[in-house]
């Protein structure tokens, strides 16, 4: 127990953090959210029922949330759009509840996490036509893939791969555990990451697990470890700083994405449905995702704002 | 070059390059232009919403300890057990404890896991600063409200309550700044909150001007909390003030 | 239910995880979580209690001593942390730093109250006495005031250990948290399990403080605690209390 003994100052500090809310209150009076779409009910999507898209959570998920999301509302569609879900088991998890209709999923999560299918695909259709048989069964329909995959692939700063000769994963067999890695803390316990490494090439290399993918870039930019686990869609990989570490054997898969939809969703919205989101899909190149990785991931952009831009410069929206 | 065109995508530069977004390619500690940007989507009703989440909490809070007070004001017995049960829950740190409510069915990854986690930080302060204003009350002060003839109901909401105020609104005050500051973690199984953004400053990368926004936000509302219920206590008892002069 | 009985095999297991022999067990993890938060608890007494004892002993600066540990209490340790490592970059450094801003104010303003609080009548026999303020701050005041310089204390070692907690969603990868924030690798019995390690270690923790209060408070300050019916309950966190 003790007495406060001050009485003028809490005042002051309470008129001030009072002037700084309420000011904050004004301003956001007289800006209007931007979540719900305003387009014209016109187009093959109008009078249809509405349909709620999900994505997972990390930026490449929000961006082909929103290209659906933004591509089918320009076609007269009711869309909601529930943003960062989370992993793909509670994703996947949303849709065979029914709290959405579709989300976009890569095709080798579809294999080894929905499916569960451990087996290495032999290609990227091998991949995505297992994965599509699996979900056929199950009552939704995975429609066509990217041409863009976001797969892991090892990566080295350019003068570090010059100095010893790097330029498959093959060649970190010969420096062992002076090879620094750092990657996302699951990278140690997936077939996509150390165990692969270990079991297909030889190579084990020291593991430094890292919380997110932007502290991953920083180990390697500050020298705290040699190599790191990057995705190939990464806006950083623009930069041509680094080399990238061939997998000849293909342990980390292939991750084209694709769509997932109830056969529910497809068949109350007409065809025209999935022919909209195909239309985006197609236009999925790596440069493209890339670039809009770049400004949402650098530019901080949101991804609703980068998707319209997209959509529009294509004529989709 | 037709053929080209039809295929590939026309990829926007989405914004002039890199010169309009300048200040966040470099993570500059505060870009302007991001806040303005991102006020009415993202920073207002993460805001709103941490204030939805603390009053809630801070409520369910003090109705809890306010009835175990009252108990254990008129028995004994019952104070030991509740301060040594609420003393455990305040000890267990908030991330373990968010995480050991949601397996419970009925909570999972929701704002109620997060609600019951912030309600059991508050009540063992809630709880020692009611009882402990009404154990303060003088024994002469009891005794000379039950010699006007007050029962002792009356003489506990008319006498001994209010002189207990000052001690009940300063563990309001450490329960709700308490709070504030605690439900930024919450978000971390709920997508509530000012711990929003900041989870997603960290994700991208430690994004400092959102971090140094959400966080200024998170203790500007702790802040002014806390001198809305000084305000409070002094209006509620001008008698203190009083006596102070 | 089922995942909590996964959680407990998990623990009995010591945090093995099939898929990665290699993965660090629970003991190794708790150890080192006791590491990092006995040093930020260290570094934040060294800070505190002497800035607090001192500006107490000599009655100055009440206000500021009185509610800095109010601002500390406002600040989220999610955002001390990711500002930390947006300034310091990531590691151990920061998240001790983190550890010491958050708690040193706590220990800081116990102290204050403590000392300041202490009797004035017992200090003016002292004076009288002939002790000098050094002798008195020192054989008087700070045995007087144990019971609230110990509500700091261990206020601020449950802190510490959230804290140390938090920090692994802060990107740094040690103790119990490096777990918690893993859930890909673990699934949720292995982040219960975590989170029961956490909770048992920050009640141990608490409970270990307690004990060397109770060693510590003098005899005749213990009698008179009792007698005012305020015996200080070694299994009870406590925490000063400011009355305005």
């Amino acid at each position: 127990m003790f007495r406060n003994t001050g009485r003028g100052l809490p005042a002051a500090v309470v008129a001030l953090a009072l002037a700084a809310v309420l000011a904050a209150c004004g301003s956001s009076s007289s800006t209007t959210s931007s979540t719900t779409s305003t387009k014209a009910a016109s187009g093959p999507g109008a009078g249809k029922p509405a349909v709620v898209i999900g994505d997972k959570n990390f930026p490449e998920e929000n961006i082909l949330g929103a290209l659906y999301a933004e591509a089918l509302r320009a076609k007269g569609y009711k869309v909601t759009l529930k943003d960062n879900i989370g992993s793909t088991e509670l994703t996947y998890k949303a849709l065979t509840s029914g709290q959405i209709g579709m989300f976009p999923e890569y095709i080798g999560n579809v294999l080894s996490v929905i499916a569960g299918i451990t087996a290495s695909p032999k290609s990227a259709a091998d991949a995505y036509n297992q994965g599509k048989s699996y979900l056929a069964k199950h009552g939704y329909t995975l429609l066509p893939m990217t041409p863009f995959a976001d797969s892991d692939v090892v990566i080295v700063k350019n003068p570090y791969a010059k100095a010893h000769g790097l330029a498959s994963v093959v060649d970190l067999k010969k420096l062992g555990k002076s090879f620094k890695v750092a990657a996302l803390p699951e990278f140690a316990t997936r077939f996509a990451g150390l165990v692969g490494l270990r079991k297909d090439y030889g190579v084990v290399p020291s593991f430094v697990p890292l919380a997110t993918s932007a502290l991953v870039y920083q180990a390697l930019d500050s020298g705290q470890v040699q190599g790191i686990d990057a995705f190939t869609t990464d806006p950083q990989l623009k930069s041509g700083k680094y080399t990238l570490l061939s997998d000849p054997k293909g342990i980390f898969g292939y991750e084209n994405a694709a769509p997932i939809v109830s056969n529910k969703v497809l068949a109350a919205e007409g065809p025209q449905f999935a022919d909209t989101v195909n239309a985006v899909s197609a236009l999925l190149t790596l440069p493209a995702i890339q670039q809009m990785n770049a400004a949402v991931i650098l530019d901080k952009q949101s991804a609703t704002a980068v998707a319209d831009q997209f959509l529009k410069a294509n004529h989709l929206a | 070059m037709i053929a080209l065109a039809a295929t590939g995508p026309i990829i926007p530069t989405f914004g002039g390059g890199s010169s309009s977004y300048a200040c966040e390619r470099a993570n500059r500690l505060f870009c302007p232009g991001w806040v303005s940007q991102n006020w009415s989507s993202v920073l207002w009703p993460a805001l709103r919403q941490h204030v939805v989440l603390s009053v809630i909490a801070v409520a369910i809070g003090f109705a809890i300890s306010f009835g175990l007070a009252l108990l254990a004001y008129r028995r004994r017995a019952v104070e030991r057990p509740v301060i040594l049960l609420t003393g455990i829950l305040y000890t267990i740190p908030s991330l373990a404890l968010f995480e050991i409510l949601v397996p419970i069915k009925p909570l999972g990854l929701s704002a109620r896991t997060a609600e019951v986690a912030l309600v059991s930080y508050s009540l063992l302060i809630l709880f020692r600063n009611i009882v402990t204003g009404l154990r303060d009350v003088p024994d002469d002060v009891r005794e000379a409200a039950r010699g006007m003839g007050m029962t002792p109901r009356q003489s506990l909401w008319r006498v001994e309550l209010p002189l207990a105020l000052p001690s009940i609104i300063a563990g309001v005050r450490i329960a709700t700044v308490t709070v504030i500051a605690l439900a930024t973690v919450a978000s971390y199984i709920c997508d509530e909150g000012l711990g929003v953004p900041i989870f997603q400053a960290i994700q991208d990368g430690v994004f400092k001007t959102e971090l140094i926004v959400a966080g200024g936000l998170a203790v500007a509302l702790a802040l002014c909390a806390d001198g809305l219920l000084v305000l409070l206590q002094r209006a509620l008892t001008p008698w203190s003030r009083a006596r102070a002069r | 239910m089922n995942t909590l009985l996964d959680a407990l095999r998990f623990i009995a297991h010591n945090g093995a995880l099939p898929a990665d022999p290699g993965a660090p067990t629970l003991v190794h993890l708790t150890l080192q979580m006791l590491w990092i938060s006995g040093a930020g608890i260290a570094i934040s007494l060294a800070v505190g209690l002497p800035i607090g004892a001192w500006l107490g002993h000599l009655h100055r600066f009440s206000f500021a001593a009185i509610n800095v540990s109010n601002v500390g209490r406002a600040l989220p340790s999610l955002a001390v942390l990711a500002i930390g490592d947006a300034i310091l970059g990531i590691g151990i450094t920061v998240t001790e730093v983190a550890l010491v801003i958050l708690a040193a104010p706590i220990v800081l303003t116990n102290a204050y109250v403590g000392i300041a609080g202490v009797d004035p009548e017992i200090v003016d026999a002292a004076r009288g006495m002939g002790m000098s303020g050094w002798r008195i701050l020192w054989r008087v005041e700070v045995p007087l005031a144990i019971p609230l310089l110990f509500a700091g204390i261990r206020t601020a070692a449950v802190y510490v250990v959230a804290t140390a907690t938090i920090a692994s969603l802060a990107g740094y990868n040690g103790g119990l948290g490096y777990i918690i924030s893993d859930e890909q690798s673990y699934h949720l019995s292995g982040v219960l399990g975590a989170a029961i390690c956490v909770a048992g270690l920050a009640l141990l923790v608490e409970g270990v403080l307690a004990l060397v209060q109770r060693a510590l408070t003098p005899r005749g300050v213990q009698l008179e605690n009792e007698v005012r019916g305020e015996e200080v309950d070694p299994l009870v966190p406590v925490t000063a209390v400011p009355t305005p």
